[in-house]
C-alpha cells in the first residue's frame, strides 16, 4: 500500500498525520525556549541562595515587579480631609464593623477599604498594599541638578504670576469681590432651579420647619 | 543609585540600612531620636513629605514660612525639621544643595556672578542670590549637618551678609531673627532646632592647620579702625594711672558695645 491511497479504518480519506492526528502537536521549539529559560532561572535562584547564604542571611523569594509598574510620586495638592463635611451619605448597615467595603468615614476606592480617621487614611494611602494596587512601585526617581534648577525656575514664575493677578487697588477689589458674589449667587439660583424642576408639579420640596431649627438646646 | 524610596522604612532601619553614609554613620542618627520619632509620627511627615525627592522638594521648601525645631506642649516638628530630616534621607548631591542655597532666579546669570566676584563683593552678590529665603535656610542647616568642616565654612560664609528677616517657632510663639544671624548660630552654636548639631571645629583652628584662608569681612578696613579706636582711648587714659578711671572706661565700652549690637538687632 503506497501513501497516496491511505485510507482511514471507517472509510473516507485519512487526515495528514495518519490515524494520530487527533494528538496534540507540539511545537518543539518553544517548548525547548521555555525550557532553556525555566533552566536559567533556576541557576539564578541557586547563584542568590549561595550568595546570601555566604553573607549568613537567608534568602526570600519575592516577586518580580510589573514591568508596566510607574515611579511613585510625590502628592501634587494636600489631601482633602474636609471636602465631605456637613454632608450625608448613605451607607450599608453592615458597614459599621471592620475596614472592608465602603462604608462612612475615608474610602480608599482601590483597595475597596474604609478609614475611620485621616491617619489611618495616609498611613494606608503611603502603604505597600495600596501603592502595588494602584499600580506603583515605591520608588522615586532621583532628580539631578538641573531638573532641580527647572523646577526652581518653575516655581519662581508661578509665584511671579500669581503676585501679578493680585490687586493692590481698593476699587478693583470691591469690583472682583462683587463679581465672585454675583458668580456665587447665579450658581444656587441655577441648583434651585434644578431642584424644582426634579419634583413632579414643579413647585419644589416643601420646606419642613422644625421648632428651635439647628438650636442645640 | 536612581531611585530611592518613597516612605522611610529602609532609612529608619538601624540594623539593615545600606544607603548612603555622612561621616560613617546613617543620615538619620544625625537627628536626635526622640525628635526623630516625632517627624515620623507628624502628620506633615505623612502626607506632604512621602514620595518626594530633590526637586519636589522644593515645591514644599518655597511654601515654607518659619523655620525652628519642635513646638507646642507636645513638640511638634516644624515643616521645616520635617524637611531637614527628608533630605538627610535624600542625601542629594553637592551641586543640587548648592542649587537651593544659591538659587538666583534668573536663567544663566549664576555663572558670570562667579568668574568676576571676590572678596566683599562677592560677599553683596551672594546676598543677593537664594530668591527662596526658607529653601535657603534649610539648605544652609543641612550643610552644617552633613558636609565637612572646610567646605561648611566656605559656603555658609557668604550667607552671613544676606540680611533678610526670618520667622523662627519657639516653643510657644514666634521670635524674629535674621539670615546671618541664623547662619552664625550655625557655625558657632551646639544646639538648633531641637538637633544638636555635631562638633564642628573652630574657624582660629582650621586657620592654624592651614586648611581655611582667614576670612576678609565685609566690613572692610572699619574692624581695623574700630580696633584702632579702641587703643587710641585706653591709652588716652593709661597715664592718669589710676586704676578705678581704668575700669570706668573700660565698663564703658563694655556698655557702648552691648548696646550698639542690640540695636542692630
Amino acid at each position: 500500500m503506497n501513501s497516496s491511497d491511505k485510507r482511514g479504518a471507517y472509510g473516507g480519506n485519512a487526515p495528514a498525520g495518519g490515524d494520530t492526528a487527533f494528538r496534540k502537536q507540539w511545537d518543539r521549539a518553544e517548548y525547548e525556549e521555555r525550557a532553556r529559560e525555566q533552566e536559567k532561572k533556576q541557576k539564578e535562584e541557586g547563584k542568590a541562595r549561595y550568595e546570601a547564604a555566604l553573607q549568613g542571611k537567608k534568602y526570600h523569594r519575592r516577586a518580580s515587579t510589573p514591568p508596566d509598574a510607574r515611579d511613585t510620586e510625590a502628592r501634587s495638592s494636600r489631601l482633602d480631609v474636609a471636602s465631605m463635611v456637613g454632608k450625608t451619605m448613605l451607607v450599608p448597615a453592615g458597614a459599621a464593623v471592620g475596614k472592608r467595603g465602603k462604608g462612612a468615614g475615608f474610602y480608599c476606592g482601590e483597595c475597596d477599604l474604609t478609614f475611620k480617621d485621616n491617619i489611618q487614611y495616609i498611613e494606608h494611602l503611603n502603604s505597600r498594599q495600596h501603592l502595588i494596587a494602584t499600580g506603583q512601585s515605591g520608588e522615586v526617581k532621583r532628580a539631578t541638578a538641573d531638573e532641580v534648577r527647572q523646577r526652581l525656575l518653575w516655581l519662581k514664575r508661578k509665584r511671579e504670576e500669581e503676585s501679578k493677578e493680585q490687586v493692590v487697588d481698593l476699587g478693583a477689589r470691591l469690583e472682583v469681590a462683587k463679581e465672585v458674589e454675583e458668580r456665587e449667587r447665579e450658581e444656587k439660583r441655577r441648583k434651585r432651579n434644578e431642584k424644582r424642576r426634579k419634583t413632579k408639579d414643579g413647585l419644589g420640596h416643601a420646606e419642613i420647619k422644625l421648632e428651635n431649627d439647628g438650636i442645640i438646646c | 543609585m536612581y531611585s530611592h524610596k518613597a516612605d522611610a522604612k529602609a532609612l529608619l532601619d538601624d540594623r539593615g540600612y545600606s544607603g548612603a553614609l555622612i561621616r560613617g554613620q546613617n543620615p538619620a542618627l544625625l537627628i536626635e531620636k526622640a525628635v526623630r520619632d516625632r517627624i515620623t509620627e507628624s502628620y506633615y511627615w505623612k502626607e506632604q513629605c512621602f514620595g518626594l525627592n530633590a526637586a519636589t522638594l522644593c515645591d514644599r521648601a518655597i511654601e515654607l514660612t518659619f523655620v525652628g525645631g519642635t513646638y507646642g506642649g507636645m513638640g511638634k516638628p516644624t515643616p521645616f525639621l520635617c524637611l531637614v530630616f527628608k533630605l538627610l534621607q535624600l542625601v542629594p548631591e553637592k551641586d543640587v544643595i548648592l542649587e537651593y542655597l544659591n538659587f538666583g532666579g534668573d536663567g544663566d546669570g549664576g555663572e558670570e556672578e562667579e568668574e568676576n566676584g571676590n572678596g566683599v563683593g562677592e560677599h553683596q552678590r551672594s546676598a543677593q542670590r537664594g530668591e527662596f529665603k526658607y529653601l535657603r535656610a534649610l539648605a544652609a542647616f543641612y550643610i552644617r549637618l552633613a558636609w565637612e568642616p572646610v567646605e561648611i565654612y566656605q559656603t555658609l560664609e557668604p550667607l552671613l551678609s544676606d540680611y533678610r528677616k526670618l520667622k523662627r517657632r519657639t516653643r510657644d510663639g514666634f521670635t524674629l531673627t535674621y539670615m546671618d544671624q541664623f547662619v552664625d548660630d550655625l557655625l558657632t552654636k551646639d544646639r538648633m532646632c531641637a538637633t544638636s548639631l555635631w562638633k564642628l571645629p573652630s574657624r582660629a583652628n582650621l586657620e592654624d592647620l592651614e586648611m581655611l584662608d582667614p576670612r576678609i569681612s565685609p566690613l572692610g578696613d572699619e574692624i581695623d579702625e574700630l580696633d584702632a579706636e579702641d587703643v587710641d582711648m585706653e591709652k588716652r587714659d593709661r597715664p592718669q594711672d589710676s586704676e578705678d578711671d581704668v575700669r570706668e572706661v573700660r565698663n564703658g565700652s563694655a556698655v557702648k558695645y552691648s548696646g550698639s549690637g542690640s540695636e542692630k538687632d
